[in-house]
């Protein structure tokens, strides 16, 4: 039986490297235990995106058969937000009717001192984040829930939003710049 | 890196939305190309990025929310390909390589526990009528497929056999046991655009070929055929090439023609 998030979570992230480490060597057990750690984040954002549960539960099986066969599109760092990118990304090639992303175009694959940034919030489970969230106006919290679920340019954005494009721009960094603050609060409690 | 001490307002909004993954490719290609020559903005953008990348975090679905949970069947359904992956074939005390425990059965046996981990999801959910929907359609899924590949370990058992007939050709092979009758051949290049392959069957007795199953080879130009009629019934196999959707008597000579004794 599965454990609640935040304990799981406190203990997988700091796992994360050294089971796809394993993963690299076609360790099914480390596969497995990923799986266990991170499926739930995967069909999260597929079904948010995707809105069908069938549809979200195909992206999850791509996406954990990507993290097997090309364990090594992972260079370290917090492994939740890679994961949560490669499925983005792949859920959205759904959207958009594409049936394959040219891996030029992956861009999962940090830079190590990007890798290294990300890293700090290894630690971060999902009801923080969604705090986080939470707290902003709605007016920054939408264009970015639209932005990242929804795949849209800022144009969409702001036509959706009837609002000018210039302040969607700047409520997107102003809500980013919020949610990072809140977030580096919560890494160094 | 060249120090740009005062960016631009509107660019590090720009940051922003290329963080967010929300600029369209071309503006997107710009800021890319800002970010490599301006520190400011790419500690901007690496800020940003890290928290961008985990509002996604915020839709992890909980343990208790099972309707935003994925199907107990997921599970079972990826591990079994990951597990046939990893499975070696094993070596025969004569040496000969079979092949290792058959994926299928993995499959079947990871689909039998998966169908009992799906019951307790229900008791613990109360996700039952969705959950027996789930099943029942599994269920069925799970019995086309323990039919599709008993076939195939028929047809693998058929073309092993040490009591098989073989009726070897250039390219390819008739192979006959007991009543049932396989062509396989090699080295097959892709038919021509509109057209496949067919093959035909000419029974005991009688004088005109048979319009039997139309195939193409698969990417390394193999194509294994099971053939419906009765191998001890048949005078003779063939092979042509016919227009796509088969044809009702050949209409090109004969790529392989197997008489059968």
């Amino acid at each position: 039986m599965e454990r609640p998030n935040e304990a799981k979570d406190m203990e997988v992230t700091d796992d994360a490297d050294v089971l796809m480490a394993r993963v690299r060597r076609q360790d099914a057990d480390a596969f497995e235990a990923l799986y266990d750690a991170y499926h739930r984040v995967v069909f999260g954002v597929a079904l948010r995106i995707l809105g069908d549960r069938s549809a979200a539960e195909d992206v999850t099986q791509t996406v954990f058969l990507k993290v097997w066969n090309t364990p090594n599109l992972f260079r370290g760092g917090n492994f939740a937000a890679w994961i949560v990118r490669v499925t983005r990304n792949r859920a959205l090639d759904v959207v958009r009717g594409r049936n394959v992303r040219p891996e030029a175009e992956l861009p999962e694959s940090l830079p190590e001192d990007e890798s290294m940034e990300e890293a700090a919030f290894a630690r971060l489970d999902a009801e923080r984040v969604r705090s986080a969230l939470a707290a902003l106006p709605p007016e920054q919290r939408e264009p970015i829930e639209l932005g990242f679920f929804g795949g849209v340019t800022h144009q969409e954005i702001a036509r959706r939003s009837q609002t000018p494009l210039g302040t969607v721009k700047t409520r997107i960094r102003s809500g980013l710049r919020r949610l990072r603050s809140a977030l580096d609060e919560a890494v160094t409690v | 890196m060249n120090q740009h001490r005062e960016p631009p307002h509107d660019m590090f909004d720009n940051v922003a939305v290329y963080a967010l993954g929300a600029l369209p490719p071309a503006e997107a290609a710009a800021v890319r190309r800002h970010i490599a020559t301006c520190d400011e903005c790419a500690q901007e953008y690496a800020r940003l990025k890290s928290a961008a990348a985990l509002v996604g975090l915020s839709a992890e679905s909980s343990v208790a929310d099972a309707a935003n949970c994925p199907s107990a069947l997921l599970k079972p359904r990826i591990m079994a390909k990951i597990r046939a992956s990893t499975v070696p074939a094993r070596e025969t005390a004569a040496g000969r390589r079979i092949p290792a425990w058959p994926a299928y059965l993995v499959a079947a046996a990871c689909i039998a526990i998966a169908i009992g981990s799906s019951v307790w999801n229900v008791v613990l959910t109360g996700q039952v009528k969705q959950a027996q929907q789930e099943l029942a359609r599994d269920t069925q899924r799970s019995e086309t497929l323990a039919r599709a590949l008993a076939d195939e370990r028929t047809m693998l058992s058929d073309l092993m056999g040490s009591d098989a007939k073989r009726y070897v050709q250039s390219n390819g092979e008739v192979v006959t046991r007991g009543s049932r009758a396989y062509v396989a051949m090699h080295d097959l290049p892709q038919p021509p655009r509109g057209k496949t392959y067919q093959a035909w069957t000419l029974p005991k007795g009688a004088t005109k070929m048979v319009p039997s199953l139309t195939f193409v080879p698969d990417a390394h130009g193999v194509a294994v055929v099971a053939l419906p009629p009765d191998a001890r019934a048949t005078a003779a196999v063939a092979v042509s090439v016919e227009p796509e959707g088969g044809s009702k008597q050949p209409t090109s000579k004969p790529i392989l023609v197997v008489p059968l004794t």
